[in-house]
């Protein structure tokens, strides 16, 4: 198999994934993409890279994206109950 | 054959992502995400990764795919019907999309020389477990850290909301 189809994968996925986030306005929904963009990444290390080093590295990120997940949504819970709106341009102060 | 399964399941995570971008149900984009992060975990089995298929099904399509389900239902402004977003954001957006996708396919012509090894292989744990209390043990260890910070971070927010309203 060549790797240059491989990596068309990934970066496919990665540029819908982008195109989704710079797009939706929705907090949640940028979030989700956020996710299928560190999953496309993934899929590049885990195709192109060195094989046993290249999976243990994947598995690292997906500890970071379950990480990410949790965080990124109780600060969007935290947001929704504050502003009561889950629309980025609606949200336009930090102060709390 | 596996060339083959892996074009099909990359194309049926790319049309799942291209499809949440035109859905406006919140609960039905987190479906069609469900179904790119299977095919992902489709795309790691046929690369010989299957322990991190696995993973990838317990991990993403299980653990953070529940909790973006649990953020749908507990945020009603989810829900709340709104206007579709500027024209010119829209295209702006898409055309920096467009230009990321271009440019790293230019970056990345150089792989077109490369041939990955034919066949599917079996990846053991021990190998991996090899390279992460080996090589990466730095990584990993600091990787304990980052999850025990998120999740006092996601306790403290939570925390926060309940007594705070």
């Amino acid at each position: 198999m060549n790797a240059y189809p491989l990596a068309a994968i990934s970066f496919l996925l990665f540029a819908l994934a982008a195109a989704g986030f710079l797009t939706c306005g929705n907090l949640v929904r940028m979030l989700m993409f956020l996710e299928l963009m560190l999953n496309a990444a993934n899929i590049a290390m885990v195709a192109l890279g060195p094989q046993p080093a290249s999976q243990a590295y994947a598995l690292m990120l997906f500890a970071v994206a379950a990480a990410e997940a949790g965080v990124g949504l109780a600060l969007i819970i935290a947001l929704a109950s504050t502003f009561r709106t889950l629309e980025a341009e609606n949200i336009k102060e930090l102060k709390g | 054959m596996l060339t083959a399964a892996v074009y099909l399941l990359g194309a049926g995570a790319a049309l799942a992502t291209l499809l949440m971008l035109f859905q406006r149900n919140p609960v039905k984009a987190a479906m069609l995400m469900l179904a790119a992060l299977l095919c992902t975990a489709g795309i790691y089995l046929a690369l010989s990764a299957q322990l991190l298929a696995a993973l990838q099904v317990i991990v993403y399509a299980g653990a953070i795919m529940t909790l973006f389900i649990v953020a749908v239902t507990v945020t009603p402004q989810a829900w709340r019907d709104r206007p579709a977003p500027g024209r010119i954001s829209r295209v702006l957006g898409l055309a920096a999309a467009a230009v990321i996708l271009i440019e790293l396919m230019k970056v990345s012509a150089g792989l077109k020389l490369v041939a990955l090894g034919a066949g599917f292989t079996e990846t053991g744990t021990l190998g991996i477990a090899k390279q992460l209390f080996g090589r990466f043990i730095f990584q990993f260890e600091l990787l304990g850290l980052v999850l025990l910070a998120s999740i006092v971070a996601a306790a403290a927010l939570a925390l926060k909301r309940r007594t705070n309203p």
